[in-house]
């Protein structure tokens, strides 16, 4: 019944469409052709036809949503009464605020590097063997984990029982076996920032990897084989002719990766819930808006910080892609 | 003539509702609801979710309404996002009166009507008490009646194994004196007083704020606990931060706490009383309300294999026996017919009987027949429940959401992870005053 109704629902909205864009098309036809009008902005007018809908869109789901956070962030927790700067004071006074962002930009730092890092060399180091393709795919495999899912996953590997008891964690039982104190990892302030980073690395680091191990085919098998010929070493060759000509993938891949460490959440949530000095903007940002009641206002404000760490790599990556495109031409 | 005819409707409502307010006892029965649907949102997962579901199906097997129950870990959040996207639950069940205050106050909730009101107040022992826990102000700042507690839970207890203390010769201590040189004792034995378990996915925390309410309640006369949670006593307060230490007494000690004091925070709520029943023993003690025997491992028999008894007060001080408590509250987000009946259904003894033969549910309804309860563990807590001289509701489900269900936890974290009382009070404080 319910799936009967998805169906009718999204064929009445197609079926809208199509009259739309039909219905207006022709209407533009039938006043420039039969009527004889002419526009001086005809093809304009077009254009605007076929992207109207576009632009509406983006505005109900993107555009409007940043400009009522804007607006509630100035807003008490009801977003009934105008509080002025009175939130923002608020965040910067908070510590968990302040917290959030150093946390953040070590999350911005260190995991886009590394995952680039670790996806880098392992392309080239599994291209020519073997087994590459079966490593490969191995280290790929945690691309098709959900976030929540990995943070389950690593919860035990980081699990912690008292000294004496079994350890069921894997970490902790390494750690033992070799004759040391277990440790809560997750509890241990500052450093469990960075357990918490190996998961997102073990993640992302595969999908650097297959990015570049297909960049990686695109380079020129002579000039490679030239430098062999003139005796380069392999070191030299992944120095000087490898990374040039790679140069462009892996600013891509840091980006991409830079995009999504910077709205890091669910890997917080499912791991610590922002204890124990891991606080991240986002997951505070969920807390505040969302736990206790909701506050609006507080949200808002933190929501419009991520929004304002975001937006300048977006500009350069499109101030990038505008230059290679100019180069192109 | 049509005046007439709405002075007739008028007349036989307000003839109907007494009658309808009250319980002839035995079976429900409800007016005819086929074909109408009700959907529930609330904290419960498994096993509570199944014992409510049966008792749901009494009301639509009364009624032939049909009622959806889905349950969530993140009930506190996703309340929130359900009522600003405008579609929430029909009936939402709320784990802490202070979530429900802060939504009511969004309008989110709908007020309810006297004659459920007047039902709380003729068949809840303590009635008013209850009324006044679920009165809040709307969204124009007026108080409205807004729900009922179903499933109540007596915090103050602490559970043991039967056969542990027998075979190590402990006798359950009847005041806190007792309590603390039982420990003591049990540690110098070489086993391990208590189980301490604080992990709870995005509530993580809040079991110390049970220790903390109850150590207040036993230290300071109940109108200072009163001025604590209100706030109109600092959270600094040097009181506060002697709970506190008082808390780490057992909870940093490593001797005194299972895997030792940086397991506590790390150890999931649901497992830590586990340790009670492990071979040997992880612990001897665990102080969890009364709801915690639905996590208890299978096959264990209360009386036999655990009982509990009353987390004592000092015989020092003369401050009677309090006890500490909570619920859920049930609360409507509109007043359809099948979900106003709904609400009122969940006011009969049969509703509370079920629940209360499903095991792990206790009930401030005096119609109720005590027999139904499904273990004489329940039939002891329903007493201490109706006979407490101090009776005061979880502290932290009435503080501000941002506070009790936020730094609050967040605090008694960082207090078990090595932050000292006085750092940890100071920030509650200050995000206290950050909300003000």
């Amino acid at each position: 019944m319910e799936i009967f109704a998805l169906i009718l629902t999204v064929f009445i909205g197609l079926l809208c469409f199509v009259i739309y864009f039909g219905l207006s098309n022709f209407v533009l036809d039938y006043l420039l052709i039969y009527k004889n009008h002419s526009f001086v902005y005809e093809n304009s007018i077009r254009v605007l036809i076929f992207i109207a809908p576009a632009f509406i869109v983006l505005f109900v789901f993107i555009l409007y949503p940043v400009f009522e956070t804007v607006r509630l962030s100035f807003y008490d927790k009801f977003g009934r009464e105008f509080v002025g700067l009175h939130n923002y004071l608020w965040a910067i006074n908070d510590p968990n605020f302040r917290r959030s962002i150093l946390n953040n930009l070590g999350w911005l730092l260190i995991v886009p590097t590394l995952s680039t890092f670790f996806g880098l060399v392992i392309a080239n180091l599994t291209d020519r063997i073997w087994w590459g393709t079966i490593a490969k795919s191995i280290i790929f495999m945690p691309m098709a984990i959900s976030f929540v899912g990995a943070g389950v996953i690593w919860k035990f590997i980081y699990d912690y029982r008292g000294t004496g008891d079994q350890q069921i964690g894997l970490l902790n039982a390494i750690v033992v076996s070799f004759g040391f104190e277990p440790q809560a990892w997750l509890t241990i302030a500052i450093w469990n920032n960075l357990f918490l980073m190996a998961i997102m690395i073990w993640i992302q680091t595969g999908l650097a990897l297959v990015i570049f191990s297909a960049a990686l085919r695109g380079i020129p098998k002579e000039t490679l084989e030239a430098a062999r010929m003139d005796g380069a070493s392999e070191l030299r060759i992944f120095w000087s002719i490898i990374i040039p000509f790679l140069e462009r993938t892996i600013l891509v891949i840091w980006t991409m990766i830079t995009i999504l460490v910077l709205r890091v959440f669910d890997v917080i949530y499912a791991m610590t819930n922002g204890e124990w000095q891991t606080e991240v903007l986002a997951n505070l940002m969920y807390d505040w808006m969302f736990r206790g009641g909701g506050d609006s206002g507080r949200g808002s404000v933190l929501a419009f910080c991520i929004m304002i760490g975001v937006i300048p790599i977006l500009v350069w990556n499109l101030y990038r892609h505008r230059q290679e495109q100019q180069y192109e031409n | 003539m049509k005046k007439i005819f709405i002075g007739i409707i008028a007349l036989s409502a307000i003839l109907l509702i007494p009658i309808k307010g009250v319980f002839a006892g035995g079976h429900y029965t409800g007016p005819d609801l086929s074909g109408q649907k009700v959907k529930i949102f609330g904290p419960w997962l498994a096993p509570e979710d199944e014992s409510f579901r049966d008792v749901l199906s009494i009301f639509e097997k009364a009624t032939g309404a049909s009622v959806e129950y889905g349950g969530s870990d993140e009930f506190e959040q996703i309340i929130n996002i359900d009522c600003k996207a405008g579609n929430p639950a029909d009936i939402a069940v709320f784990p802490q009166p202070g979530l429900a205050a802060n939504i009511a106050a969004t309008g989110c909730l709908a007020p309810q009507g006297n004659d459920l009101k007047q039902m709380v107040l003729d068949h809840y022992a303590a009635g008013q008490s209850w009324v006044d826990l679920t009165t809040y102000a709307d969204k124009n700042g007026k108080d409205q009646f807004y729900g009922i507690f179903f499933r109540v839970n007596v915090k103050s207890l602490v559970w043991y194994s039967p056969d542990n203390f027998e075979d190590n010769g402990y006798e359950v201590p009847e005041t806190m004196e007792e309590l603390l040189s039982l420990t003591e004792k049990m540690a110098s034995d070489g086993n391990t007083p208590w189980c301490i378990g604080l992990e709870s996915g995005g509530a993580t925390g809040w079991p110390a704020t049970d220790w903390m309410e109850e150590i207040m309640l036993r230290t300071h006369p109940p109108s200072v606990y009163d001025q604590w949670v209100s706030n109109e006593m600092a959270f600094n307060d040097q009181k506060v931060i002697d709970a506190m230490n008082f808390f780490g007494t057992f909870a940093l000690n490593d001797k005194y706490v299972a895997g030792g004091s940086k397991a506590v925070a790390t150890t999931g709520f649901r497992d830590s009383p586990k340790g009670l029943f492990t071979s040997p023993a992880q612990c001897m003690m665990h102080r969890q309300a009364s709801f915690i025997p639905a996590f208890f491992p299978e096959g264990v028999e209360a009386g036999v294999d655990y009982d509990f008894f009353y987390f004592p007060a000092y015989a020092s001080k003369d401050l009677g026996r309090p006890v500490l408590g909570a619920g859920t509250v049930i609360t409507a987000t509109n007043n359809n017919p099948a979900t106003t009946e709904l609400m009122k259904f969940l006011m009969h003894p049969e509703a509370h009987e079920r629940f209360m033969s499903k095991g792990g549910f206790l009930t401030p309804h005096k119609g109720v027949d005590k027999s139904k309860y499904a273990s004489d563990t329940f039939r002891g807590l329903h007493d201490i429940l109706v006979g407490a001289t101090t009776f005061r509701f979880d502290g932290s489900d009435l503080m501000p959401g941002a506070v009790g269900a936020g730094s609050f936890w967040t605090g008694m974290v960082d207090y078990t992870n090595g932050k000292s009382a006085k750092e940890v009070a100071d920030a509650i404080q200050a995000s206290w005053d950050a909300i003000k």
